[in-house]
């Protein structure tokens, strides 16, 4: 094992069963600075070292990377990785080469990037997620194949890296220890972005080489591009859940309400991460809820590709990330609607809103919004009425990194909050500088072997720091219900996930959920509480 | 030293510019703003964007060019992140660009008084009330930049050298031509310092320019030769270095972090992703899902 201080990239390509072990996590705050609160991390099993990847850190994100059986197959697969990163700069990349071909050459490895980001921090500072440690070992091998300075030169102007199976593979996983949060990017005093390295790798292993987690690819975008939705819910089983939810709504609210679905005109085709039907139908039963209260003129549709907003491939894979989005417009078109609104899904935001928004013109293009601007329009014109003694208990707001820093929505799910929220209370810090869950650009969904071990407890872990600082004047008080507002599905599905690993909410009554369930909990007509947890 | 004088100032120019084109020329870019973007007009303070508006694809955008142009001075004059984010290192890196920023200045300043004294106006201190002041505000003005630039300038390109050097982190970061780098700047200042030392005021760097400007072969010492060299190889050097990220910059923040620009029905940027659309990439990816055969319009 490799002394994490003294680890440099050039050391990605060394001949070690494992580089560096996480030992020094950042401490949490109270209650949770108190040994035995948090479980350690589980060995690494032997069958995992030697079928995966497990040489960086300990950890497997790419499921499907698997050691060569031959010499023939390693040598392929340093081929094959030559290839596409030849390819990240030509014009098979047009797309990125701009940004990237900036970060590439300017980076003055000042270091101020550390700081901002949060696995980073949350390793206690490890070395190897130091955000310009991969970068350089990327700019490294780049230098050395595909500069003239580094064929000519080569240590001097840093093209000092080994590259064989164990360095690229290394540099695959290391690939998925960053979140593509980009905050880093934010302080970088030349604008540049660790996280375009992150994300190009990813590409190469994806689009040339056909290796991807299955959580992203196989069972992700590939299913959707199949079925309509990652989810794998086929249009039949769709229809079910949809008419379960209806009775379910007349039960918990006494209100009678049927989904519009496949509208003809309608102003607004409201799209979900169909995470949500399965995971959290309260989720689309509120916005059901709340849009007929309202009486907008809206619909579902039940086509493929039109009941899941989520798109994958923004986090590993261009090519995938245009072929969905591109059906997305289809059938919104198709339906003739005049807007798409993209429900609580950060990713959904971004991906149609602004990776998108450069993917087609004229009639293939339909304007795209994000639900939260609509519903403060509809709090602010009073055409939803509020009673916020309803949801008078503590509650925070988690910031997507998608929907807030990266497209600057920031103020109207605030103004919704302190609206239905007496003791609504900020994170630190918040708004364009909060902190990512932990569970952004795949994590969240990406459980194989121990992956999920280092969401839990590195990436996700100044997440729960933020919350419980938040929560901090009631936290050990598990009389009083607390509630994190999480209006995305990824970063919804980490919190509940540190929630059950820390054991936050049998412990200590903190909760977690959407927006939108809070602003139905604060319709003044509803007898009973529309959250569960205040059901009891 | 004519040749290097005019030579290296041209090549920094026509290099510096060439790279500029090269940016410039780079295909259309899928969007990559990161907030806070400050020309939106009223809602830079917090981060905010047209994308909080309903129907914000039929609403005026509001941009403000004073706001983007006080943020991008605070970054150009301040190097503001660094200050915000990194103070101890932005006291050095302050140093050495503050130095750069005078000596700039300085090297104006000795045009000017050259020029100025081969037009029968040569600059002194014994100017008195106008026309007199011009030559004894040009005197002082040179002096105080030339002499604070080269302060600060050699200071931080030594201090960063230190950190660079001595910096656990730093270190493990650090190529040898990033040191050169540094050495390169320090050389190049040393040799300043020891050529102009001696005379506060830089009258004699005066009549070097003076030399330059009227095509004289100035009279040369060794010292002085050596560091007419060093400049001139630094300038034609810089725009082939990341020091040249003067130019990079410009890119990095207008036209990814802060670009926003939404691809709006008859906008220019509509018919960039138009041509965009249509272009066929000589390279293609090989994995099997990428092979396979897709709807129509997906290949850029």
């Amino acid at each position: 094992m490799h002394d994490a201080k003294t680890l440099k990239p050039s050391d990605l390509g060394r001949q070690e069963e494992q580089l560096i072990v996480v030992d020094n996590l950042m401490p949490l705050l109270p209650p949770y600075d108190q040994p035995g609160m948090e479980r350690p991390f589980g060995e690494v099993k032997g069958a995992w070292r030697e079928k995966y990847c497990t040489s960086l850190d300990g950890f497997v994100g790419i499921d499907t990377l698997q050691r060569p059986k031959t010499k023939e197959e390693e040598k392929e697969f340093v081929q094959k990785f030559l290839n596409g990163l030849e390819k990240i700069l030509s014009d098979a990349n047009n797309g990125m080469l701009q940004p990237l071909l900036l970060s590439l050459e300017y980076c003055a490895k000042c270091n101020t990037c550390s700081e901002a980001c949060h696995v980073f921090q949350a390793s206690g500072g490890n070395e190897l997620y130091r955000p310009i440690f991969r970068s350089e070992a990327l700019r490294k091998m780049i230098k050395k194949y595909f500069t003239p300075s580094g064929r000519l030169l080569g240590r001097f102007v840093g093209a000092d890296i080994e590259v064989n199976w164990e360095s690229i593979a290394r540099l695959g996983e290391l690939a998925y220890r960053c979140n593509l949060c980009r905050r880093c990017a934010q302080t970088c005093p030349l604008g540049l972005d660790n996280s375009i390295f992150a994300k190009e790798i990813r590409k190469i292993f994806s689009q040339e080489l056909g290796i991807a987690p299955s959580p992203l690819h196989a069972k992700g975008s590939m299913i959707q591009l199949k079925t309509g939705s990652s989810t794998g819910i086929t249009k039949p089983a769709f229809l079910d859940m949809l008419e379960f939810m209806e009775e379910d709504i007349e039960e918990k609210t006494g209100k009678k309400i049927k989904f519009p679905l496949d509208k003809e005109g309608a102003d607004i085709l409201l799209i979900h991460n169909a995470g949500e039907f399965m995971a959290w139908p309260e989720n689309p039963a509120a916005f059901a809820i709340l849009f007929e209260e309202a009486g907008l003129n809206w619909t579902l549709s039940t086509e493929l590709m039109g009941y899941d907003s989520v798109n994958y491939g923004i986090w590993y894979d261009d090519t995938q990330a245009k072929k969905i989005a591109l059906q997305q417009f289809q059938t919104a078109k198709h339906l003739g609607v005049r807007r798409i609104v993209i429900g609580e899904c950060g990713h959904a935001h971004k991906a149609a809103a602004v990776t998108a928004d450069r993917m087609a013109v004229g009639e293939d293009k339909i304007p795209v919004e994000s639900f939260l601007p609509l519903l403060w329009d509809l709090v602010r014109t009073g055409r939803l009425k509020f009673d916020p003694q309803k949801n008078n208990f503590p509650v925070t707001l988690h910031d997507p990194c998608n929907v807030v820093r990266q497209m600057g929505i920031v103020q109207p799910q605030r103004h919704i909050l302190k609206q239905i929220c007496p003791q609504f209370r900020e994170m630190t810090p918040h708004g364009v500088d909060n902190y990512c869950c932990g569970g952004g650009s795949g994590f969240a969904i990406m459980n194989s072997l121990n992956f999920g071990q280092f969401r839990d407890k590195v990436s996700g872990r100044m997440k729960f720091n933020q919350i419980l600082g938040a929560f901090q004047d009631t936290i050990e008080d598990p009389s009083i219900p607390k509630y994190v507002c999480a209006p995305c599905s990824n970063c919804k599905g980490t919190i509940r996930e540190l929630l059950e690993f820390y054991h936050t909410t049998e412990k200590f009554n903190v909760h977690y959920g959407g927006l939108v369930e809070l602003m139905v909990n604060a319709l003044p007509d509803l007898e009973k509480p529309y959250l569960e947890f205040l059901q009891a | 030293m004519l040749w290097i004088f005019y030579g290296s100032a041209l090549l920094f120019l026509v290099l510096s510019g060439y790279k500029a084109y090269v940016f410039t020329k780079m295909p259309l870019h899928g969007r990559m703003e990161l907030y806070p973007v400050p020309k939106e007009k009223g809602k830079s303070e917090y981060g905010g964007s047209y994308f909080e508006e309903v129907e914000w694809w039929h609403k005026p955008r509001e941009l403000s060019g004073f706001s983007e142009l006080k943020d991008m001075l605070k970054e150009m004059l301040f190097i503001k992140k660094l200050f915000q984010n990194q103070r101890s290192l932005w006291w050095v890196s302050y140093a050495l660009h503050l130095g750069i920023y005078l000596l700039a200045a300085w090297t104006a300043l000795l045009i000017v008084g050259a020029i100025s004294g081969l037009a029968g106006m040569p600059i002194s201190a014994s100017g008195r009330l106008l026309p007199g002041a011009w030559p004894a505000f040009l005197y002082y003005l040179t002096a105080l930049c030339g002499n604070l630039g080269f302060a600060c300038a050699t200071f931080g390109a030594a201090a960063l050298l230190w950190r660079r050097a001595f910096d656990p982190v730093l270190r493990k970061y650090t190529t040898p031509q990033e040191y050169f780098n540094l050495l390169l700047l320090l050389a190049a200042l040393v040799s300043g310092l020891i050529v102009w030392f001696p005379d506060l005021f830089y009258q004699e760097a005066r009549t070097v320019m003076a030399d330059f400007l009227s095509l004289t072969p100035p009279q040369a010492t060794g010292t002085l030769t050596l560091h007419v060299i060093l400049v001139g190889f630094m300038f034609i050097y810089i725009p082939l270095s990341k020091m040249s990220h003067y130019v990079g910059k410009y890119f990095t923040f207008h036209k990814v972090l802060w670009e926003n620009d939404p691809n709006l029905p008859g906008s220019e940027i509509e018919k960039k992703v138009q041509a965009a659309l249509g272009y066929k990439p000589g390279h293609t990816w090989s994995a099997p899902h990428v092979q396979t055969v897709r709807p129509q319009n997906q290949d850029r």
